[in-house]
């Protein structure tokens, strides 16, 4: 069920009473623009530890506590063209917990994300600069995890011309520096009275006492952009590289595909069948050939992200051979563009995927993100028997039609002086 | 056995075969997901052991039970991994300090997968080839843990608390001593550890619990296994605070110093009643100590001591149990001392109030039925304690038992500066 609360503020149920939580998520979504992300993400730190209610972290971890140990985040993320703040709070349900839990946490949001912790008209200076530093550090750590840099790194370099893609929805250790108390009021006059919001409810709930709970929170009507999530880029003819070198013990390697998808179109169940047949599964070529018989690397595989016309391979190798898993992932794609793969190991493909797909209707985190999809794409089926009849619909020409289509774009090698 | 609990609407049926194996069902008719995971009471610690038949202590290389659940999923003409993916269920395997298990998940051919799962845990092959080339693979997974700072600091925390104990070594082992893990090592290992009555099945899901019990029953009695063996392990607790080294840096490629400081369990803490509700008290101790609503914690984030990435863990398993406190920080001097000024107080800690412990006693049940929505959780917790008198949905009750005296009681003896050792991770200095 979906329904405008007011202008540009939308409400989606989803009712169930398989799970012993109640899932509320609240999604702020804007168009892409990289000079945003950093006001954004910094945004959310300042949120998410003070309020005018709530005026330490520990006051309001006391107040989580009270409200049987409720799990609370803000964070940033970006699907396609819309970069989106979330905030999420996981509650026991209402029934086991024995007390109007649901109505509680609609309260802590609405007191969180409307009634800031102010010093005059502005944010507390003293939380603003703790969070600043916090983030600033942490974004400069990021670099310890050598797989999240590496692909942070292809990713750049993939979109090389799109600083809108480019720059994760974080933004940089630099930008945050740089937001002034000018750029956090204005992204938080964005979220309060531009951004389009879905709420999402999930769990044991009645649609229409969540409708009334929902619309006391008291979001503003607004007007907001329209927004588009698919976003695509012109195949360049060369393959653009990048080596960095670090302390590594173990290299690692990116490649980025364009990959031609239609979401949820014709062509979106082909290039997702293609994908996990390269490298998306353990029976994958990349997995079974690359890891497995070549015992050329610890993690070998590919992850389709549809919004962007993209699929990502990731590697951890020794770096003295890459070159050699290059080639070798070059020919995996190329097994599955010739048809070089059995009906039986298709079929293998296909009824992993679908049996993911069903065992994600499990999770009160994966239903809830189907609330959102369902609402922002009109072509969104949230039933399984619509995944798996599309899936099963794939035939194999069209999965070797798909992998020819995904064309390399970008290599990034992260790895040690001594490799070169 | 079938038990009730009406609390958290769940019921859990055990069973001891004929050949020591354990069994426990969970069934959750909601659910589309079955989740099984065969577990082995058989860990990364587990290195010194008499083998079955024999007289003498053995020692194996580290890393070897981490090896072994590598090397299990293949077999002479296949890999189990591809009979799972043939129903389109996934498979996985993990290896801990005391314990290896093998599990699936799935929506469907719950039988079938269940029984690749018995199948080809308890037929085991190994060759010369096959160990070679699984060195390259092993390699790589050691290489990348080296890598990871996080990791690092952990080991270095554990390598000082426990210089003598296997559980400060990494669980996959050294590039320098899985080379020397041969076949004949693996099978000896096996044939000791990979006994029925030393392993457990736990299955929750969608399932009828009758049907998989017959089922599992035919199988484990068309299997010929050697009598049941008593375990003799190598490996004693170890609470010995005399052996601690105090201090150690790590100079690593970091962008931000890190600092942590352990805490060595001296009691050795058992799986029954009193050390459950031991363990639970603890948790509860240490979350009113250092969680995020308490007055040390705000005091230390506002001062920039610590971030969002300053946590506790309280680990408690065979033979060991230990407290860790780590973050990243600009100044591991200061929050490493400012740690173990709080364990220095002892029992005496202004943070223990009644309304608190209230709160949080309140709040670690929500954690708990929170954690109820996880079929793996279930099957983790209860696989965990499956040799235990206390199991999963019982904690409910143990964590409204226990009281703030307790908690008392415990800080006093736990809190022993004898017990504590700091490392730290620094950046490299510059040539």
């Amino acid at each position: 069920m979906r329904i405008e609360l007011t202008s540009g503020v939308y409400l989606n149920v989803i009712p169930t009473t398989k799970f012993k939580t109640t899932r509320i998520a609240v999604h702020f979504l804007a168009p892409t623009d990289a000079m945003t992300y950093a006001a954004r993400t910094l945004l959310t730190s300042v949120l998410e530890t003070s309020s005018a209610a709530y005026p330490t972290q520990a006051a309001l971890a006391a107040e989580l506590e009270l409200m049987y140990g409720a799990n609370f985040g803000i964070g940033v993320s970006k699907d396609g063209q819309v970069h989106r703040v979330t905030a999420t709070l996981d509650l026991v349900a209402d029934a086991l917990a024995g007390q109007p839990l649901l109505a509680r946490g609609c309260r802590f949001l609405a007191e969180v994300l409307l009634h800031p912790k102010r010093v005059g008209d502005h944010f507390d200076p003293a939380v603003v600069t703790r969070e600043r530093h916090n983030l600033m550090d942490y974004l400069s750590s990021l670099a310890e995890d050598r797989q999240l840099q590496a692909s942070l790194a292809a990713q750049a370099l993939y979109f090389a011309a799109d600083a809108d893609q480019a720059t994760p929805s974080f933004g940089t250790a630099e930008a945050v520096a740089a937001v002034t108390e000018t750029d956090l009021q204005a992204a938080y006059q964005q979220l309060l009275t531009l951004d389009q919001i879905e709420l999402v409810v999930l769990g044991d709930v009645q649609p229409a006492a969540v409708t009334e709970l929902v619309a006391q929170m008291g979001f503003a009507p607004r007007n907001p952009h329209p927004l588009s999530l698919i976003t695509d880029q012109p195949v360049a003819a060369t393959v653009r590289t990048q080596t960095q070198v670090a302390s590594v013990n173990q290299a690692k390697m990116n490649l980025a595909y364009h990959t031609p998808i239609d979401l949820y179109g014709p062509n979106y169940y082909p290039a997702l069948v293609a994908a996990e047949l390269f490298g998306g599964s353990p029976l994958s070529f990349l997995f079974t050939n690359v890891r497995e018989k070549a015992s050329l690397a610890y993690y070998a595989s590919s992850v389709l992200d549809p919004f962007r016309h993209l699929m990502m391979v990731q590697t951890g190798i020794d770096g003295t051979n890459a070159a050699v898993v290059q080639d070798l992932i070059a020919a995996q794609l190329k097994k599955v563009a010739t048809g070089d793969f059995s009906d039986a190991l298709l079929q293998k493909i296909k009824d992993g995927l679908k049996n993911g797909r069903q065992i994600a209707y499990d999770s009160p985190r994966f239903l809830a993100r189907q609330g959102l999809l369902h609402a922002l794409i009109p072509a969104h089926r949230m039933a399984y028997a619509d995944y798996a009849a599309q899936v099963d619909a794939v035939t194999r020409a069209q999965v070797q039609a798909a992998a020819e289509a995904m064309t390399l774009q970008a290599i990034y090698l992260l790895t040690d002086q001594e490799a070169i | 056995m079938q038990q009730d609990y009406p609390e958290v609407s769940e019921t859990l049926i055990t069973q001891t075969l004929p050949n020591g194996l354990r069994v426990l069902i969970v069934p959750k008719p909601d659910y589309h997901e079955t989740y099984a995971q065969f577990a082995v009471d058989y860990g990364g610690i587990d290195t010194r052991y008499v083998p079955v038949g024999g007289s003498e202590m053995v020692q194996d290389p580290e890393g070897i039970a981490h090896f072994l659940e590598h090397k299990l999923f293949e077999k002479a003409d296949h890999d189990a991994f591809d009979l799972f993916g043939a129903t389109g269920a996934s498979a996985n395997a993990f290896t801990g300090a005391t314990s290896t298990a093998y599990l699936f998940s799935t929506s469907q051919a719950v039988a079938e997968n269940l029984t690749t799962l018995l199948d080809f845990v308890q037929d085991p092959y190994f060759t010369a080839q096959t160990v070679a080339k699984e060195k390259g693979i092993i390699g790589q997974e050691i290489q990348m843990y080296q890598d990871s700072p996080g990791w690092l600091l952990y080991y270095g925390i554990l390598g000082n608390l426990y210089p003598d104990h296997p559980v400060a070594h990494d669980v996959t082992g050294s590039l320098e001593s899985i080379d020397r893990i041969t076949p004949e090592a693996l099978y000896q290992a096996y044939q000791t550890f990979y006994q029925p009555s030393n392993m457990t099945l736990t299955i929750v899901g969608n399932v009828d619990p009758a049907a998989l019990l017959a089922l599992i029953e035919a199988n484990q009695a068309a299997k010929s296994f050697a009598p049941a063996t008593p375990i003799t392990r190598g490996v004693a607790f170890d609470g010995d605070v005399a052996t601690i080294l105090p201090y150690r840096a790590l100079n690593l490629p970091v962008v931000r110093p890190k600092s942590a400081v352990g805490l060595k369990g001296q009691r050795d803490i058992g799986g029954d009643q009193a050390g459950t509700r031991y363990q639970v008290a603890v948790r509860l101790l240490l979350e009113m100590l250092f969680g995020d609503s308490s007055p040390l914690y705000q005091d230390w984030y506002d001062r920039g001591l610590i971030d969002d990435s300053f946590d506790y863990d309280y680990q408690v398993a065979r033979t060991f149990n230990y407290v860790t406190f780590a973050g990243d920080t600009e100044d591991p001097q200061a929050l490493s001392d400012a740690i173990v000024a709080v364990l220095a107080q002892g029992a005496d800690q202004p943070s223990l109030t009644e309304a608190r412990f209230a709160r949080l006693k309140q709040a670690g049940l929500g954690k708990y039925y929170q954690s109820l929505n996880s079929l793996e959780r279930i099957a983790g917790q209860l696989s965990a304690q499956s040799f235990t008198a206390v199991n999963a949905f019982e904690l409910a009750d143990v964590m409204r038992a226990v009281t703030l005296d307790e908690l008392k009681t415990i800080a006093g003896e736990l809190f022993d500066l004898a017990a504590v050792s700091v490392c730290h991770v620094l950046p490299e200095v510059s040539e």
